[in-house]
């Protein structure tokens, strides 16, 4: 019943064109917050390998901090609980869209709001960031490609600001 | 009518004529010349009035550190630029510029008499005079002060106009392109490093552009430059701060210069992380201190070189100079070159270098050395200047129209020093020089002393025979501060140079002292008999020359200067007409008025709709954060003043949170899902504060438990259900759970579907009515919340906003923290003991609870509050007394925290802190409001529904 009800994301999914960069909507994802001690406590409850380095992605799932991971997946992927375990599976699929960036003006349109050298940011890398006063979680899928996490209610504030930025 | 453009010369296009107005009227001039040196070949000589004596004054530099000739411009409405150095202003055709501090006009002054009057002024003259009575400060005396001190008037306009920010990272910020920062930028254009050049002016070349012998080696560098890949160049570029790991603030001015800026932004905000920081800002010359030395027509000798050498332009027909440094000598030797009249050299110094003098003497130019400018003729232009023996003897008058003066160098230190980096003193130059630095920088060229201008004096003031207290000898000319104003701060005790600045405000204003620190410092060494180096230097702070407000707010203005946040239902509120309130960064629905009704209309029928039928509240705002881990509980029990290791999964339980000093700072309902997994929910501006707090204990007390914290406020949208017909309409959309009051008892959680969608469904209420939360992943929201219309329809479902919430939550005695709190209540002060776990060994605030203050009698306590007349809606904030006729300053016992209309009640209502409130059931306080006091009397806080009948069906 649930595919009969419609979703309203906070943004337009027409995607914004300027010259050299495109802004567009990423479709719905499953997004789950992983919280450990230690990455193979994750390993043998998802039997995946997970990241070990801060940044580093794998498997869909990035490595944001010591203890914190964010898995991204299919809309349709599913996630034990982790019951009993010393570990934290929270489901924030919902809590952020995904703006994707691309084109040859996407890093220096990044860096119009965000402080990070994206000159020095690897393919792949993944980390949670600001763009001005909002956190982002910042993932470089190519060197003209990438996805900025933000959560839901700041995302027209953030796609004003991006499309301002690039319009300069 | 002195400065007059030369036949030929200069890097100004002849060919492209520009018309602008100066005060209204229309002067004419090319392009590459700024309004200074446009209005100089136009013969204008007076630029400004000073600041406090209004005294006339013209222009004494050619660059950013040009003291007295600020204009305004003016770029039409809300375009208004004040304090703007002539120097830096490029004309273009129309530009429309008007001089400041004079009135009627430049010319005619009203306020110069307070030149006149100077000897009324001293240094600290408005802190001696104004002091007393008191009562005329605010009144009387600031105001026409500052309408008769300051500088150019403050825009009132909204600004019209856009600005762009970026950040920027690169291994090699140079900032100033002159001959040293260009070389800097040539020896790194090969490598692999990414380079940033910035300069100030319109085009590269610093001092190299008065100097036509490097013009062909300046072409060729730029040219390179311009082609290397790794170099990115920025003119009209200003680094105005330099701070920690090596992070400059630059503005880049991208169209003040142009006629017509279309759309474009004005400026643009840099932020640059530099892995090296070369300095190469140069020096700047310094001014000599005597008598008369800011008449119009007397500049800096270096500017004259750069007027005639860059802009084509004379500065007069007969140029003297006033020297103790031999780079005034070249000054005039390259005047006289470039076909300018020269009357004479005057130099303080006994022994000149026999070179000069030969050259002197090969061009005809009568030289005087030993001899000082002791006065200037003439008002608004030099018209001679009398000169003496530095004995005294010997007067003499030469006429001349212009009097250039050579005092020496000052290295511009100001980035270095912003950066923490050291300085050390150098008698020889008489200037403070780059030492050790603090961040990875280094300075080159004349920034760092590493100059070829020759060798000169260090002196404070020229000798003179004449009664010093007469002399008009001055050292920071935007300030109007002499020489005797500094003699007299040290006659009057002040030791330190920071202190001197402070009190005749030597070195303050928008130019920073460049031209004026060194000057005061040898003049208060002098004075104090101290070497400078005892004295102190005052600290070179941002900005290095005047930034717009709009360059360093960059893209943060008007609805991009903060995010408003908004739910998924939202967009419905809008769509019907809802009246909206910001709470923390939301925007909530606060009533939804039907066609005629005002707030408290629409606000009487909502709460009327939620006690008798249903109604519908978009709670998404509310704060949550899902707390997982085996320690969950034990978490939670820590934290929260009440136990909740015993709550069994699928129970809701409200949860008080303190700070460690025992105050409430945050409250919510929280539900166990599962053993090791709680949703708890806080207020909504308290999210982020309570997330970050359990966080912090979690990282620095507790460690060792095995539990995380996920903020999942954006994750759910949440509808709240409220009123007796919420479970009817439940009943059809939700599925596998079974909503019997049998099955689901108030404050239990269940999860299931609803309209398809997976729910977290809650039975709380905050309205003391049978009621429902709606948690749906955030999506969904204004769709479900549409079939709850739908489906509501028959029970006519009122949406209600946040002032019905209030209403209803009043009526049942719940607080909210941040309105009925303050900060200094705890829980027993808010009647709400119950929720304290008296067998917890401990949770955050607990051991403050028990504090002496804390547990006396006497502190203000949350009460109920009913007026005598049940019409009289208290105002919020109202002050309560006990005795209405005591005298005045009364003693106020406590204040009104909430008070409003209760339809449901047909009176008002009212909560309140008093002092000793919980004792003093039935007794009447007295509130003073405008026009009258009223009367109410102490009751307890629920006035509907005490024994909670509603709530459990």
């Amino acid at each position: 019943m649930s595919d009969v009800l419609t979703r309203n994301e906070p943004i337009p999914a027409t995607p914004f064109v300027a010259e050299g960069v495109t802004i567009s909507l990423a479709a719905p994802m499953q997004r789950y917050s992983l919280r450990a001690r230690s990455a193979q406590a994750l390993e043998t409850l998802l039997n995946v390998k997970v990241p070990k380095k801060i940044g580093a992605t794998e498997s869909g799932i990035a490595c944001l901090g010591p203890d914190e991971w964010l898995f991204r997946g299919e809309a349709s992927a599913a996630m034990p609980t982790g019951a009993g375990l010393p570990v934290a599976i929270t489901d924030v699929s919902e809590r952020s869209i995904c703006l994707v960036i691309e084109g040859r003006g996407a890093a220096e349109l990044l860096m119009s709001g965000c402080p990070l050298d994206l000159d020095n940011f690897a393919v792949g890398r993944a980390t949670r960031t600001i763009y001005e006063t909002v956190e982002v979680i910042i993932i470089r899928d190519a060197e003209d490609r990438f996805q900025v996490e933000v959560w839901r209610s700041f995302a027209p504030w953030l796609l004003a600001a991006l499309t301002t930025a690039a319009s300069h | 009518m002195s400065g007059y453009r030369l036949d030929s010369g200069g890097r100004i296009d002849r060919s492209q004529r520009i018309e602008f107005t100066f005060d209204g009227k229309t002067y004419r001039g090319f392009a590459g010349d700024t309004l200074a040196s446009a209005l100089l070949a136009s013969g204008v000589m007076l630029f400004g009035r000073s600041f406090k004596y209004h005294r006339p004054r013209g222009l004494i530099a050619a660059g950013s550190e040009e003291p007295n000739a600020l204009v305004s411009v003016n770029r039409g409405p809300g375009r208004f630029t004040p304090n703007l150095r002539a120097t830096g202003v490029e004309i273009h055709d129309g530009l429309n510029a008007v001089s400041q501090n004079r009135w009627p006009s430049l010319k005619h002054d009203v306020v110069a008499i307070n030149d006149r009057l100077g000897m009324f002024f001293p240094a600290g003259f408005y802190n001696k005079t104004f002091m007393w009575p008191r009562s005329f400060w605010d009144k009387l005396y600031e105001p026409v002060i500052r309408k008769l001190a300051g500088l150019g008037e403050a825009p009132t306009a909204e600004d019209p106009d856009t600005y762009a920010a970026t950040y920027a990272h690169c291994d090699l910020l140079i900032v100033g392109a002159g001959p040293a920062g260009i070389d800097a930028a040539l020896e790194a254009m090969g490598s692999n490093k990414r380079v940033i050049l910035i300069d100030e002016q319109d085009e590269l070349g610093g001092g190299a552009l008065a100097d036509p012998a490097l013009w062909p080696w300046l072409e060729r560098s730029v040219m390179a430059l311009n082609d290397a890949p790794n170099v990115t160049i920025l003119t009209r570029t200003t680094a105005f701060g330099y701070y920690h790991d090596n992070f400059i603030g630059m503005g880049e001015r991208l169209t003040d210069h142009l006629p017509d800026a279309a759309d474009t932004p004005r400026e643009k905000l840099w932020r640059v992380r530099a892995g090296e920081v070369v300095l190469a800002q140069g020096a700047i010359e310094r001014p000599l201190v005597f008598d008369g030395n800011d008449t119009p027509g007397v500049m800096l000798s270096s500017a004259a070189r750069v007027y005639a050498n860059r802009y084509g332009i004379a500065v007069g027909k007969s140029v003297a100079l006033m020297a103790s440094h031999d780079s005034g000598w070249h000054d005039i030797f390259a005047l006289a070159k470039a076909g300018v009249g020269i009357a004479a050299i005057i130099d303080v110094r006994d022994v000149v270098d026999p070179g000069l003098i030969k050259q002197a003497a090969e061009l005809g130019i009568t030289v005087k050395v030993g001899h000082s400018v002791i006065g200037v003729n003439g008002r608004h232009a030099v018209k001679a200047i009398e000169i003496a023996h530095n004995d005294g003897t010997g007067i003499r008058t030469i006429a001349c129209d212009a009097l250039l003066m050579a005092g020496g160098w000052t290295p511009s230190v100001h980035l270095w020093s912003h950066s923490k980096g050291t300085l050390k003193w150098r008698d020889d130059l008489g200037a403070y020089l780059p030492d050790q630095p603090n961040e990875n920088a280094r300075c080159v060229g004349a920034c760092s002393g590493d100059w070829d201008f020759g060798k000169g004096a260090v002196i404070d003031m020229l000798p003179a025979p004449m009664d010093p207290t007469r002399a008009k000898a001055f050292v920071d000319f935007q300030n109007d501060v002499t020489a005797k104003d500094i003699k007299l701060a040290v006659r009057e005790g002040f030791r330190s140079i920071e202190h001197i600045k402070r009190y005749t405000t030597n070195g303050m204003a928008t130019d920073q002292g460049k031209t004026s620190n060194l000057n005061g410092l040898q003049i208060a060494s002098t004075a104090l008999a101290k070497p400078v180096t005892d004295i102190g230097l005052t600290s070179f702070r941002p900005p290095y020359t005047p930034q717009t407000f709009g360059a360093l707010a960059g893209h943060a203005k008007g609805e991009l200067f903060q995010p408003t946040r908004t739910t998924n239902v939202d967009s419905w509120a809008a769509e019907n007409g809802a009246d909206f309130e910001l709470v923390a960064q939301w925007r909530r629905a606060r009533y939804f008025p039907k066609a005629g009704e005002d707030m408290h209309a629409a606000v009487n029928r909502e709460c009327v709709a939620v006690r008798s039928s249903l109604g519908i509240f978009d709670a998404s705002t509310l704060g949550k954060i899902e707390v997982v881990g085996p320690d969950a509980a034990e978490f939670l029990n820590r934290m929260y003043t009440n136990p909740w290791k015993a709550l069994e999964p699928g129970r809701c339980r409200y949860g008080l949170l303190l700070k460690e000093d025992g105050f409430i700072t945050d409250d919510g309902v929280s539900a166990r899902l599962a053993p090791d997994r709680f949703h708890l929910t806080t207020t909504t501006g308290g999210a982020a504060r309570v997330l970050n707090m359990m966080e912090d204990y979690l990282q620095t007390e507790w460690p060792g438990l095995n539990v995380w914290l996920t903020s999942t406020t954006e994750q759910y949208a949440v509808i709240a259900l409220q009123g007796p017909n919420a479970r009817k309409v439940l009943e059809p959309l939700v599925e596998g759970i079974d909503l019997s009051a049998e099955a689901f008892p108030h404050m239990a959680i269940r999860e299931g579907t609803i309209c398809g969608i997976p729910t977290r469904l809650f039975r709380v209420s905050f309205t003391g009515e049978l009621g429902f939360e709606i948690n749906v992943p955030t999506a969904y929201g204004r769709t479900v919340w549409e079939r709850l219309m739908a489906e509501g329809a028959q029970h006519d479902i009122t949406p209600y906003g946040t002032e019905a919430m209030h209403v209803l939550r009043a009526e049942k005695g719940f607080i909210i923290v941040g309105q009925d709190t303050d900060g200094t209540v705890t829980p027993y002060d808010a009647g709400l003991d119950w929720a304290v776990g008296k067998k917890k060994p401990d949770f955050v605030g607990r051991r403050s609870l028990a504090r002496p203050d804390i547990i006396a009698p006497g502190r203000k306590q949350l009460v109920g509050l009913l007026t005598d007349d049940p019409n009289i809606v208290l105002e919020e904030g109202s002050q309560i007394v006990a005795e209405p006729n005591q005298p005045i300053p009364m003693t106020m016992i406590g204040h009104v925290t909430s008070s409003y209309w209760s339809e449901a009640l047909g009176r008002s209502i009212a909560m309140a802190l008093v002092a000793g409130g919980q004792s003093m059931m039935g007794d009447t306080l007295f509130i003073p409001m405008p026009g009258k006091t009223h009367t109410a009397k102490v009751s307890g806080m629920v006035f509907y529904d005490p024994e909670g009948a509603r709530l459990n069906v």
